[in-house]
């Protein structure tokens, strides 16, 4: 193991063997330079200080894969995965970086990790993948490929898991390719930990024609990250996006910056985002709509609401439209705010103490996007891992959000 | 000794900077149904408001006596354990709250306050659905968001059901019947004149006399410009009904 730094020298020495691959990232990352605090999507997440750490990278050796229901990725290599017709999962060396992503450290991540974990779907299939890490004070960097091919359906759903990986830093992000008229659901769920590991995830999906995305993340906690993505999309394509954050602590730095592409006629975009902020937390939500000349009759949606629990929390929420041709529809909206005062006083006219109130409405909040996740056991996950973020603990029953379970009580 | 579950004295209250009770007195008798009745304007919706401790009420002079308590610096939560439930005329949609966890909360912080133990929520559901059959609720409705998407009736049912649950021993009924078909206003009426009990109290805000084929009041009081001008039995309602607001004058 040897210690890696950001500077340009000796990126350029790391990269004595370079593949096509390897060259186009670098040229990329030539484009958009190296991180600091003057780029836009870093302005407000401390990424300098962050990369000026002397990070010592960790480099799992790859063990003996076992079979499982679910892809294990354990410090960046396989561990476990399921064996199913329609899924073939296996390292890979010819994936391609997206040429005109914006983000340097999607670059770094590609020139970092020549071997990317590949993930290709050719029948309608469910995948759950649960990414662990388990080193402390290291850098665990890798990557991972989804490609789904034409006319299928594929439900992704995956989990982040901590064993001991306190003051790491990760750096990941996946390529995802969706072939014409197929149809990707992701939903994503991650809670970091005041002193866990920070996580900086930059991907780029890409959307052939009349393909479709459905991104739900989840990011819960008291630790500090950023998500990073870029979608393209070709005609007819469509993504709908959700982001619910609910993030405290003294220091934390949260977040999703991310540029939807609108490259092809007709094409479609809704991205709403909510955030629930306590203490001194900062929330990010820099998001960019981009409706190229070619992106005639677009329709395009973007809304952030955000409420602040506390003086102190602190919420940057800059939804763009950026639009170069007239036969379109868009709009964007923002909101920051407090708790609405009727619903309040309802619940209160009920019996219910204030301060439980207040949690009821945020849990409220939140729900209206945890209730959408489709995967009952992921939804049901999702609801837990809020509750622990929010209230320390869980205080619901499995009832109270289980369909099926107040249905058998119901139907006695 | 009084008989009376509230005492209403020289009470004014005012929204913003506009005066709506202009001294306002009223006795409740316990056990009975009072039916306030009034011209738009009056200031009848602001006197339920002010019982419940609404937020957008400033009462600025007087005092509410509940159970021989002042309850006027109470905070609402704390005026609902002690037994007042207000049906809301357009109750708040609350999306992302399970009705039913929202119900059990309420009852269960009920029963806390009463000492007794909480219910799980099988205990729970299976209570309530008891109750939802006989108001003529879909069952589902327990698990959707509160009054989200409910039509008019439904949420009327929702907040009879909720009044049936909490078991209050004094209960607004702030225009209940608006917006109401018959069948919905049979229904509700049933569920509320099955809690009639002989203890709880009753104070039903209407415009119209409609609700009162339903249930029978004891007592009518109209309220005109923020005071009450006449108290009466249950006849002044024909006789408003026949002569209008406008020829009765503060008594």
């Amino acid at each position: 193991m040897k210690p890696l730094t950001f500077e340009k020298r000796r990126l350029e020495e790391a990269l004595s063997s370079i593949t096509n691959e390897d060259l186009l990232a670098l040229q990329c990352l030539k484009r958009v330079g190296l991180p600091n605090k003057k780029n836009e999507e870093y302005r407000y997440f401390d990424i300098v200080s962050l990369l000026q750490r002397p990070w010592t990278r960790f480099i799992a050796n790859k063990e003996t894969i076992t079979q499982s229901e679910h892809l294990v990725i354990t410090d960046g290599v396989i561990t476990a995965m399921p064996r199913f017709a329609g899924v073939t999962i296996a390292y890979a060396q010819d994936i391609v970086p997206d040429a005109n992503h914006f983000d340097p450290l999607y670059y770094m991540g590609h020139l970092l990790n020549p071997e990317i974990i590949s993930i290709r779907c050719d029948k309608n299939v469910a995948l759950h993948i649960e990414h662990r890490f388990t080193k402390k004070e290291r850098l665990l960097s890798y990557r991972t490929a989804l490609f789904v091919q034409e006319n299928v359906d594929v439900t992704v759903t995956e989990t982040f898991f901590a064993l001991e990986a306190e003051g790491s830093f990760v750096l990941s992000g996946s390529d995802i390719f969706l072939a014409r008229n197929a149809s990707l659901e992701l939903v994503k769920s991650q809670t970091l930990h005041e002193n866990g590991y920070v996580s900086l995830f930059s991907h780029c999906y890409n959307l052939e024609e009349d393909a479709s995305l459905t991104l739900r993340t989840f990011d819960f906690g008291d630790g500090s990250g950023l998500q990073l993505f870029q979608a393209n999309l070709q005609k007819d394509a469509n993504i709908n996006a959700e982001h619910l954050l609910f993030a405290k602590g003294e220091h934390t730095q949260r977040g999703t910056v991310s540029k939807i592409m609108h490259v092809g006629a007709s094409t479609g975009s809704t991205q709403k985002a909510k955030t629930i902020l306590q203490d001194h937390a900062r929330g990010i939500f820099d998001a960019l709509i981009k409706i190229e000349p070619t992106g005639k009759q677009t329709v395009a949606h973007q809304n952030s609401q955000a409420i602040l629990l506390n003086d102190g929390a602190y919420m940057v929420s800059k939804p763009q439209l950026e639009i170069y041709i007239d036969d379109v529809e868009a709009s964007h909206g923002s909101t920051i705010g407090e708790l609405d005062e009727a619903q309040l006083f309802y619940l209160q006219s009920r019996g219910i103490a204030h301060q439980e109130a207040k949690k009821m409405l945020i849990m409220a909040f939140a729900n209206e996007m945890i209730d959408a996740v489709v995967d009952t056991t992921m939804r049901e996950e999702i609801h837990v891992a809020f509750e622990r973020a929010y209230y320390g603990a869980t205080i619901l029953e499995c009832i109270d959000t289980c369909e099926n379970c107040a249905h058998t009580v119901l139907n006695e | 000794m009084s008989n009376n579950i509230m005492d209403i004295q020289d009470l004014h209250a005012k929204i913003g900077e506009k005066e709506i009770l202009k001294g306002l007195n009223l006795s409740l008798e316990a056990g009975k149904v009072h039916v306030i009745m009034g011209p738009n304007g009056a200031g009848k919706s602001t006197l339920s408001k002010a019982i419940v401790g609404h937020y957008d009420i400033e009462v600025t002079k007087g005092n509410i006596r509940y159970k021989d308590k002042d309850i006027v610096s109470m905070e609402p939560e704390e005026r609902a354990l002690e037994g007042i439930f207000m049906s809301f005329q357009n109750p708040v949609e609350v999306p992302g709250v399970n009705n039913a966890y929202f119900l059990r909360t309420a009852v269960n912080a009920k029963r806390k306050f009463q000492g007794l133990e909480e219910l799980n929520a099988a205990e729970f559901l299976r209570a309530a659905k008891k109750l939802v059959v006989e108001l003529g609720m879909k069952p589902e409705m327990l698990n959707r968001s509160l009054n989200q998407g409910f039509s008019g009736g439904e949420k009327k049912r929702n907040e009879t059901l909720q009044m049936m649950m909490l078991e209050p021993d004094f209960i607004i009924l702030d225009e209940i019947d608006s917006g109401l078909d018959i069948d919905a206003l049979r229904a509700v009426s049933e569920g509320i004149n099955r809690m009639k009990d002989g203890k709880r109290t009753f104070l039903i805000i209407t415009h119209y006399s409609r609700i009162l084929d339903y249930i029978a009041p004891d007592y009518v009081h109209v309220l005109k410009d923020g005071k009450i001008i006449k108290t009466a039995g249950s006849e002044l309602v024909a006789e408003l009904e026949e002569t209008g607001y406008g020829a009765l004058e503060e008594s």
